[in-house]
């Protein structure tokens, strides 16, 4: 900016490297900063609070740490506990069915409501609206509201007994407890699985179905040749998605039956909570953590690995 | 004529079964409110009767009575918008970067930022402590902001919909000698709204919710939010069903208010995103 005075002589074999393409570089190089730039706060921020505690994570794994005194080297001990803790089995197993439990009915519960919104009906927007509404509940807004559901006198009760089933205790039996969260995982996902569902069936171009009903496709055909081909990405999405939230699964159990009964609802989060600030085992629970993380990371390669060969065939 | 009246009937059966399903999936809710105005006996009363003939709207002022409500409602106020302030800004930023530029290692630091969707506050809760620990920042509002306040989707959210806008309205703005935060603040700002507004839904209703994070580091009763009260007063008070309900009514009414005011952008930003690739 100092040189403003020289600029008159320089102009001309500036616009001439200009033209030639040699400012092109310069202009490149300070948009490629002016892009990493806006990117680097995010970036920051992640490794600050997820990359390095994770990496913590790892490394407190190997140590014995109550918060209090400083953290000793114990190699593996940790896991070995782990390993030989039945409660830590148990923790594991029913982190599992939940996940399971929830998520796979979610896969076809939300797409046959994105189904349903995505035909033609009087009242449409409306009707999508009512159900989408529930996707901005708050989680102990639904705990409290199902724990009231699920007493003996409770609306899930009386339901039932116009069925002719009887009164059931159900966050407070052993059999029952697990399954009564896993259906509010359901309910509660349906909604928000069901709009990214119905973003995926917007998106496909109606071309190819009124091509397929031209080649004399029914509707089951174009649903299983047209839709779910075209719609493997959302699916996808959708899968890994609701894994990785019913993992994270720790509001409910902890107000709803605080584990119980017999530890039958005690997913992983809340294991892991319970060693590390309950009982400030920290590299117990540290280690709990990378086991879980070990397991989600290897479940999200299989499906993405498996829906990536479906998505090629 | 008899096709179209048969068409016409099966859109009212269709609608007549989405209501259905409407009336089952906000039963709950209805049940909730409907108990948050009746006395503490009344609620199990049966068969039962929706709307009570004695309106109990003392339930609400009886409830909030029962803990420091103002307290807690107010922090959760905070932090669910700063949180939600955190995402729009540093996602829209990171997500108009990785849309919009080419830099070395782009493709590395998209994945990296996307990785993080594996390692959720409940995998790294124990060390995500420790940082927030060895940073003087436990039982602080920063404490409880500070962690939350980028989300790996919300960048993911962003880059997608950034990614639609037209290059050459960027190219433009450049040749008119517009800055490139002023291409960021004028051009990607106005056209990606729809995502805005949803990220800002999602992020305020994740963030209104949060529950384990201010469980863990907020240790005293002025920075509790709004989850911890209610759990908290619930575990007091259990058998209080008709107070439970009115809290819970009180506690669902921010959420729902912003659902409504942004429920068309909210839709549109993920129809938007299409989530392809």
């Amino acid at each position: 900016m100092g040189r403003e005075i020289g600029v008159d002589r320089t102009l001309p074999s500036k616009i001439r490297r200009l033209v030639a393409g040699g400012g092109k570089r310069s202009l490149h190089s300070h948009l490629r900063w002016a892009g990493f730039f806006f990117v680097l706060p995010a970036l920051i921020h992640l490794i600050i609070f997820k990359f390095y505690p994770m990496l913590q994570a790892f490394r407190l794994s190997f140590y014995r740490y109550d918060l209090m005194s400083p953290p000793v080297f114990t190699g593996l001990e940790n896991y070995n506990l782990l390993w030989q803790n039945p409660l830590f089995h148990q923790s594991f197993w029913v982190s599992v069915k939940y996940m399971f439990g929830v998520s796979i009915p979610e896969w076809f519960f939300a797409l046959a409501l994105a189904l349903l919104l995505n035909r033609r009906m009087p009242g449409r927007s409306v009707i999508r609206l009512a159900y989408f509404f529930p996707i901005a509940m708050s989680q102990i807004v639904v705990a409290m509201v199902w724990k009231f559901m699920y007493h003996p006198y409770g609306l899930v009760n009386t339901i039932l007994e116009t069925f002719g089933i009887g009164r059931i205790n159900w966050l407070s039996m052993e059999e029952s407890a697990l399954p009564a969260l896993i259906a509010i995982g359901i309910w509660r996902g349906i909604p928000l699985f069901g709009v990214i569902y119905l973003a995926g069936l917007q998106a496909i171009p109606k071309e190819y179905h009124e091509a397929a009903i031209i080649d004399g496709a029914g509707v089951f055909q174009r649903f299983f040749y047209v839709t779910i081909p075209l719609l493997l990405p959302t699916i996808t999405f959708v899968m890994v998605l609701s894994l990785l939230s019913a993992v994270k699964v720790f509001l409910n159990p902890l107000v709803m039956t605080e584990g119980g009964p017999n530890g039958t609802t005690k997913v992983l989060p809340y294991f892991i909570y319970e060693t590390g600030f309950a009982f400030f085992r920290m590299g117990e629970a540290a280690a709990a953590s990378m086991v879980l993380f070990v397991f989600l990371f290897g479940l999200t390669l299989i499906q993405l690995r498996l829906l990536r060969r479906g998505g090629v065939e | 004529m008899r096709r179209k009246t048969m068409l016409r009937l099966g859109g009212a059966l269709i609608t007549l079964f989405a209501l259905f399903g409407v009336w089952v999936m906000l039963l709950p809710y209805f049940w909730m409110v409907s108990s948050s105005i009746k006395t503490g006996i009344e609620v199990f009363d049966l068969p039962i009767k929706w709307i009570p003939d004695d309106i109990q709207w003392v339930n609400y002022p009886n409830a909030l009575a029962k803990g420091a409500f103002g307290v807690y409602f107010y922090n959760s106020f905070v932090v669910a918008f700063a949180v939600m302030g955190g995402n729009l800004v540093f996602c829209t930023l990171a997500g108009y970067g990785l849309a919009k530029f080419r830099f070395p290692h782009r493709e590395l630091c998209f994945r990296l930022i996307l990785s993080t969707l594996m390692l959720p506050l409940e995998i790294v809760l124990v060390p995500t402590f420790l940082v927030v620990r060895d940073l003087g920042l436990v039982n602080t509002y920063g404490g409880l902001i500070a962690p939350l306040a980028v989300d790996a989707f919300g960048v993911f959210l962003m880059r997608q919909s950034i990614r639609d806008i037209p290059d050459s309205l960027i190219e433009a703005a450049r040749m008119d000698g517009c800055s490139e935060f002023g291409i960021f603040w004028r051009i990607i700002l106005p056209n990606c709204k729809p995502a805005l507004g949803a990220l800002a839904l999602l992020a305020f209703r994740d963030n209104w919710d949060q529950f384990l994070w201010p469980f863990i580091v907020a240790t005293t009763d002025n920075l509790k939010t709004f989850p911890l009260g209610l759990a908290q007063m619930e575990g007091i008070d259990s058998a209080a069903y008709h107070e439970i309900m009115a809290l819970a009514v009180m506690g669902m009414i921010p959420a729902a208010f912003i659902f409504l005011f942004f429920q068309r952008a909210f839709v549109r930003g993920i129809t938007l995103t299409g989530l392809k690739e």
